[in-house]
């Protein structure tokens, strides 16, 4: 059995108007990986092909240590889907719903479910039209946690929930986690939602994986440093920064791979630090998505 | 042992869709029980609207079991299930036809009941009666075919009118090229000439052809959702 989850190597896609770029991505075991890019970066597509909905045009694609698209069936006995766009049927009930899953999934948990209709405040005898956008989304999710998949794939399954709503998936989602060997791939433009949950995150922008590591890692990586810069001074290229912005005599240096002696680097060529700063992962995604943009325009 | 998930799928489509087909069933049923009054204007009015029902019939289903799986955003819900997009389209297909042909049958087997039994029309309008019968059924075949590959509301509304204006057209090539059909309808006796026989078999030909052709491009599809 392969430590992996999900295994992406070398995934193409071509549309008319959109390029997937030879993708590489990996997903251990037991891990969550979030999936952060800006709208059209890729983010669905690349969900797409890993469940296999969309075929790739070229690479290797391993879910569950099956090859997709062509065994997707029985990669999708242990996996649990759900995006933004699902819809229910509108016209059955929750409790519909959950006996369609029950028939389907020898490993559907009743207990849980009926823990789950309480938990998201459901009422198996409602219809889905009847339901607001958040309970839709809970039902949704509900019926996916219940059937104890070994790999959950969501692609952006709070975006349009209050917070209240996304606290309550989250904190489910973190406690589904709880068990042993299952793997989360989630995705979403909410950079709060994934530095809440994720041990691993992956950047993506038009069409390209731009970054992929531990979270922690980013973290730690990246700093912001606010500089004094008096006349006559020029700030030297130091490895490591990635961007600089002068505004008269103040700037701000942002590193991806902050090392102790650059605040010492900056003192030493004339410039005087005011301050080393943490970067939310909002501010690096941000950061690295123009870093990825200029580096491709050059 | 693994659940047989097409036939869940199946299953779900019936439930989904079992008021069309119950009313479908009602609306052709009335429109025979209309015939029982007698006279030209009840038989008239009757034979109409039995096959206005199927028409329409053939018409909703297609779009409602296959067009709004896509349009109502529930095709990611099915597809997220042990589902390969081959066998959705197979499980999609069967379940459609299955329902279509269902209604059809009642509705074949109470028009000869009527026929036979209770007389409303000579037997002799049998064979015609057959011909005209899998005229709903070819255009229900087409508008699922087009809404299965296509699957799309633009062009599901569009072979639902060109299907729609051939009904016309195929009862006018009808009497215009086999008037032997004119010569017996209105005797006691059925006659299934050569030219009825050869009718229909192209017709079966046509529906065979179409189901074949939709399952064969519906497996070939790369791009799902």
């Amino acid at each position: 059995m392969t430590d992996y989850a999900i295994e992406l190597n070398g995934v193409c896609k071509s549309y008319r108007f959109f390029e997937l770029q030879s993708i590489a991505l990996r997903l251990q075991r037991g891990t969550i990986m979030g999936l952060i890019g800006p709208n059209g970066a890729g983010k669905s597509t690349t969900i797409r092909i890993l469940m296999g909905l969309v075929h790739q045009d070229r690479g290797e694609v391993r879910v569950l240590g099956c090859r997709m698209p062509d065994e997707q069936v029985a990669a999708k006995w242990d996996i649990g889907f759900a995006s933004d766009d699902m819809r229910l049927y509108d016209s059955l009930t929750v409790g519909w719903h959950i006996n369609f899953m029950k028939s389907i999934y020898q490993s559907w948990d009743d207990g849980y479910a009926q823990l789950l209709l309480k938990r998201f405040g459901l009422n198996a005898e409602q219809k889905i039209k009847g339901l607001s956008h958040g309970q839709r989304v809970k039902a949704a999710l509900l019926l996916v946690f219940a059937r104890r998949p070994k790999l959950l794939v969501l692609d952006e399954p709070t975006t349009g929930l209050d917070p209240v709503a996304r606290h309550e998936i989250l904190r489910e989602l973190t406690s589904v986690m709880a068990e042993e060997g299952r793997s989360v791939l989630f995705s979403s433009q909410n950079t709060q939602d994934v530095e809440q949950i994720s041990d691993q995150i992956t950047f993506i922008d038009r069409g390209r994986i731009i970054d992929s590591m531990d979270k922690e890692v980013y973290l730690d990586r990246w700093r912001r440093l606010r500089l004094e810069v008096p006349d006559g001074i020029a700030l030297p290229t130091l490895p490591g920064v990635i961007g600089i912005q002068q505004t008269g005599r103040l700037a701000v240096a942002i590193a991806n791979a902050f090392e102790p002696h650059l605040p010492n680097a900056y003192e030493n060529s004339g410039a005087r630090v005011h301050a080393v700063e943490n970067m939310t992962l909002e501010e690096i995604f941000v950061a690295n998505v123009e870093h990825s943009r200029e580096e491709v325009k050059a | 042992m693994k659940t047989n998930v097409m036939l869940r799928l199946m299953l779900k489509d019936w439930r989904l869709q079992r008021q069309t087909i119950v009313f479908t069933i009602l609306a052709g049923v009335t429109a025979l029980a209309v015939l029982l009054i007698g006279g030209q204007t009840p038989v008239v009015i009757g034979t109409v609207f039995f096959f206005v029902s199927m028409v329409f019939c053939a018409a909703l289903l297609p779009m409602q079991n296959i067009v709004n799986e896509r349009k109502k955003q529930t095709l990611s819900f099915v597809m997220s299930l042990p589902v390969s997009s081959a066998r959705y389209g197979a499980a999609k297909l069967v379940s459609t036809v299955g329902m279509f042909l269902a209604l059809w049958l009642i509705l074949l087997g109470a028009g000869l009941y009527m026929v036979l039994c209770r007389h409303i029309l000579p037997s002799g309008a049998i064979p015609t009666g057959m011909i005209l019968m899998n005229f709903p059924l070819i255009g229900f075949c087409l508008i699922t075919c087009t809404a299965l590959v296509a699957e799309s509301e633009g062009w599901g509304t569009a072979a639902m009118a060109v299907v729609n204006s051939s009904y016309w057209l195929g009862w006018y090539l009808l009497l215009s090229h086999v008037p032997s059909l004119t010569k017996t309808w209105g005797g006691q006796v059925m006659v299934w000439s050569p030219a009825v026989v050869k009718i229909l078999v192209v017709e079966f030909a046509v529906i065979l052809l179409t189901l074949g052709l939709t399952l064969y491009l519906q497996s070939r599809k790369r791009d799902f959702i």
